[in-house]
């Protein structure tokens, strides 16, 4: 029986099987003999130890590859890590939590003394947290056999980077497979300069010694309103001022974005909207900035203890000697790149923040795991039209798919249900009411085209939201699948009913 | 806007449910004779092609009963012998073709099954349903209407739920996870049974079978609106990688301008092959047809040019080279070095670069909000590289320094052989 067994197996087994692609690269082709090269080349050297560089280290070791990977920062985890993702949550979520104490405990029952700021301690809950992580990673590297060398590694040609040591000195490695994952850096306002004490990107917003009296915050997308919450609930005076007529950037649903914008308002945060900085200047004790509105209104000139540059990330290639190797970059600075992120050199690959697609940490990891997929089976995949986002403001933001205006710009019909969580009675015991689930779907086959969150944990609910669209799935699906009582989940499930029936609680 | 307290929730809901389930119970097309149904039980398709079958032997004897993951039967075929397991409980009720039976088509009745606990003795054998010879590998594209479908099935006297449909292991039936939620309700809604997923059309991810591929075979919406979704959402699942315009590169010129002056410019010269991509379609269209996978030709070059770039001869001896000759200390390196060639290709540039110069977008008045903000949406598709493959020779051609013609020349050779004659080495 087994033996038979065995044979139907044998059989049954597909001709083309994806997962059995050899490695094209290092492959033995017939031109290669049996020479070895003289030095120890590596499988895959890595420039660059943030999100994208880590993971594909980890998974190349895993994978049994020879790989090395180069980071100059001194500790692993890049942006996401170090100055990004991770403190600015540490900050959002204990800044969330002073904030409640101080303006929404007492109608709750809970009456508190003197609640008192201690932002240096703040700050080293929020270090402690990045810390522990980032040695993590340097666990994972010793684990899955990665060898790890501090310094900044520059192309000397298409298979050798020689690394400039943090600790001084000199040296360099030569990889079958280099792969570029060296990410971005704040893009700097002209005749701005950066000194991160009082003109601060996100890397001065996440350390300041003080609450400034009063913060402007040039540009209302993710990273500006993340940062511009938190200063504001620690006490700063804060306005944002942003360029176009919305904020949170434009992958955010414009409903959404409004109702984030009224809310965040409600605590606190001033706007200015369609209003464009024309200069600044800080000379003075205050820095001054020229704004005008972007339709022409008057000038006015806006005062502020720190402002905070955070009009969008670009692609950082600084140092990295691709001059030396003649790869070119695109006009916004992104290196070019093919779907299977190989650059034009077909061994050189390229990941993360420094190429094409939205700078977010988990498009990193996905496309790390895909590169180096690429490399050891010849296939790969990353589903772009699956990427959430979320902005963690109170409440959040977030999002996955195609949002109302993208549709109506591509002139595709769609349905759109909608469910408050004023209506939901998790949110509703937890007096955390404001805002709602919206869902949009193809009108005729009800398949899930776009989902958008503002509400409590919308982060973590925008999981469901996107593992239904990775699978195809229609509004109905989710109406029909069982979600706990009480939770907020259940506003999810009662807007799918709303998309395709009707909602039952509303 | 009314927001209800939580118990008054769960009523509600509970209420909701009664009635739907009410529903259905009316419109009588899942009643509750079904509970004592025999169910028929056809010659399944082991494979996609397969058409036929020869039962070898039945490991359950008539009136005994079976559990899920047990071995029903045995059945050959002109490639294999295969076991049929049962996915479900259930009894084996009649065995209608018995050991030995030879080139039982598929879809023919083979036996009958009942469920657990049924009392044998006081069912019906349901009639045969057998559809005419049509063979279930033809993909029955049926013009049914729904409404004669639901007919028929009420007519029947069962509604021959496959519930415990034994299911083949290997390569069975493609889709043995579960219908997504509102396909089962959908196909119930309208009178058809589970075993009607097997004409239905996919369209989701995996060929995962969506609700609009149901509403589409019921007629109840246009039959291409939801490949045409599809279609949209493999366009959205890649990045964007049209119309890249390369920045003008002042570095590399920095640096030419520093090395300029010492060596007299290199002679260039062009080498160029003409290579039939024939094979390489053949290849592509296969890869497609078995395993809906879109390989673009880019990649294909892309694998050729990495081995074609392998162990390439140097074209002069480096000075080290030359020192280690002398001291009889040769090294392959010192004769062949990996190339990083490309070739250019007909019209299409595979770096994928837009040659065009980057307009004058930004021209006056902008700064860099402008630029930030503006999204400056690449209106043509360059032109689709596949386009070019015709089966007819394409040229490819390097242009190098003259110094470097023989080893480009090579690397061409090399890859017009790996394209033509082998291309289906690159994917496998
Ligand atoms: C304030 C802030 C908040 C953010 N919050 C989120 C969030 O909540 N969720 C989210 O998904 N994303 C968030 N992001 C974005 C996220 O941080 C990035 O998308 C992610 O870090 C990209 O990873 P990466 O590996 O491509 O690049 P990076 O993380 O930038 O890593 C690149 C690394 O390469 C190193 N490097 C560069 N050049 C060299 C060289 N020549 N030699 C050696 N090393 C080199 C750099 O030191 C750096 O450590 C946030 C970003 C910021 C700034």
């Amino acid at each position: 029986m087994l033996s038979q067994r065995l044979i139907a197996r044998t059989v049954a087994r597909p001709a083309f099987v994806p997962s059995s692609l050899p490695r094209i690269v290092s492959s033995t082709s017939r031109w290669s003999r049996t020479y070895a090269s003289a030095a120890e080349e590596k499988d895959l050297v890595i420039v660059g130890g943030g999100v994208a560089g880590y993971v594909a280290a980890i998974k190349a070791g895993q994978e049994g590859m020879k790989v090395t990977c180069i980071e100059k920062r001194g500790t692993l985890g890049g942006t996401c890590l170090n100055v990004g993702c991770i403190p600015s949550k540490s900050l959002l979520n204990n800044s969330h939590l002073y904030h409640q104490i101080l303006h929404d405990s007492k109608h709750r029952g809970i009456e508190v003394g003197d609640v008192k700021l201690n932002l240096k301690q703040l700050m080293k809950a929020k270090e402690q947290s990045v810390s522990g992580l980032t040695k993590g990673v340097e666990f994972l590297f010793k684990k899955n056999g990665v060898e790890y060398i501090k310094g900044a590694g520059a192309f000397q040609d298409e298979h050798t980077i020689k690394v400039q040591l943090n600790d001084g000195g000199e040296t360099s490695v030569r990889g079958k497979n280099i792969l570029i994952a060296t990410g971005s850096e704040a893009t700097p306002f002209p005749g701005l300069e950066i000194d991160e004490q009082r003109v601060i990107t996100s890397t001065g917003a996440i350390a300041l010694e003080q609450v400034p009296k009063k913060l402007v915050v040039i540009g209302g997308g993710i990273i500006g309103l993340e940062m511009a919450s938190v200063w504001s609930r620690l006490g700063s005076q804060v306005t944002v001022v942003e360029f176009l007529d919305q904020i949170g950037g434009p992958g955010m649903d414009l409903e959404i974005a409004k109702s984030a914008q009224k809310i965040l308002k409600k605590q606190g945060i001033n706007f200015k909207t369609g209003t464009k900085v024309l200069s600044g200047d800080k000379s003075g004790e205050l820095v001054k900035l020229e704004v005008d509105s972007a339709k022409g209104g008057k000038a006015e000139t806006l005062e502020a203890d720190v402002v905070l540059v955070a009009i969008g990330r670009r692609p950082y290639t600084g140092g990295l000697g691709l001059e030396n190797i003649g790869l070119e970059l695109d006009e916004r600075g992104r290196v070019i790149i093919d779907s299977e992120y190989r650059t034009k050199i077909p061994h050189i690959r390229c990941v993360g923040d420094v190429t094409f697609g939205p700078m977010l940490a988990h498009k990193a990891e996905e496309e790390a795991v895909a590169v180096v997929e690429y490399i050891k089976k010849g296939y790969g995949h990353v589903n772009y039209g699956c990427i959430p986002s979320v902005m963690y403001t109170f409440p959040e933001v977030a999002w996955v798919g195609q949002s109302e205006q993208d549709l109506k710009k591509a002139g595709i019909k769609y349905r759109v249900g909608t469910f408050p969580f004023s209506a939901n009675s998790r949110a509703k015991t937890n007096l955390d009411t404001d805002g709602m689930v919206k869902m949009i779907a193809d009108p005729e086959t009800d398949r899930l085209l776009g989902v958008h969150i503002i509400g409590p944990n919308a982060g973590e609910m925008i999981a469901e939201g996107t593992l239904a669209l990775e699978y195809g799935a229609s509004s109905e699906d989710i109406a029909r699948t069982c979600h706990a009582h009480p939770t907020l989940a259940e506003a999810f499930k009662e807007a799918a009913m709303a998309t395709y029936a009707k909602a039952i609680h509303f | 806007m009314a927001s209800i307290a939580a118990a008054a929730c769960r009523a509600s809901l509970r209420l909701a449910r009664t009635q739907l389930n009410r529903d259905a119970t009316a419109r009588g097309f899942r009643t509750s004779a079904a509970a004592l149904a025999a169910q028929n039980f056809t010659m399944p398709a082991l494979s996609p092609t397969m058409t036929e079958g020869n039962i070898a032997k039945w490991q359950v004897k008539e009136g005994e009963k079976f559990s899920a993951g047990d071995v029903l039967l045995e059945i050959e075929t002109d490639k294999a012998t295969m076991d049929v397991e049962a996915q479900e409980d259930g009894i084996l009720m009649k065995i209608m073709q018995g050991d030995g039976t030879k080139a039982i088509k598929v879809g023919t009745r083979i036996a009958v099954i009942a469920e657990e606990g049924d009392d044998i003795s006081a069912l019906n054998i349901p009639a045969d349903e057998a559809p005419e010879p049509k063979s279930a590998a033809e993909p029955a594209k049926s013009e049914q209407s729904p409404a004669s479908a639901a007919e028929s099935h009420s007519s029947a006297p069962t509604p021959a739920a496959p519930k415990s449909a034994p299911k083949a292991h290997g390569k069975g039936p493609k889709r043995n996870y579960p219908p997504l939620p509102s396909v089962l309700h959908l196909l119930k809604e309208n009178g058809l049974n589970e075993s009607a997923i097997s004409n239905i059309t996919p369209t989701g991810p995996n060929g995962r079978i969506l609700k609009g591929d149901v509403l589409a075979f019921l007629g109840k919406i246009n039959s291409n609106v939801p490949s045409d979704i599809s279609i949209r959402f493999e366009n959205n699942s890649h990045l964007d990688l049209s119309n890249i315009k390369v920045a003008k590169a002042p570095e590399p010129k920095k640096v030419e301008k520093k090395a300029a002056p010492v060596p007299e410019q290199p002679k260039i010269s062009t080498v160029q092959v003409s290579v039939s991509l024939g094979a390489v379609s053949a290849v592509q269209k296969q890869l497609n047809k078995k395993l809906r996978l879109e390989l673009p030709f880019s990649s294909f070059v892309f694998r050729a040019a990495d081995l074609a770039n392998e162990r390439l001869p140097r074209a002069k001896p480096t000075p080290d080279a030359l020192l280690n000759e002398l001291l009889g200390m040769e090294k392959e390196s010192d004769y062949f070095s990996r190339g990083a060639y490309l070739p250019d290709i007909g019209t299409i540039r595979l770096t994928s670069t837009a040659p065009a110069a980057p307009k004058a977008r930004h021209a006056k008045g902008s700064d860099i909000i402008d630029l930030l903000s503006g999204t400056s949406k690449p209106a043509s598709k360059p032109a689709a590289s596949a386009g070019i493959i015709s089966g007819t020779a394409t040229t490819f051609s390097l242009t190098v320094p003259s110094a470097e013609a023989e080893r480009a020349s090579l690397f061409l050779h090399r890859m017009k052989v790996i394209l033509e004659e082998e291309p289906d080495k690159l994917v496998l």
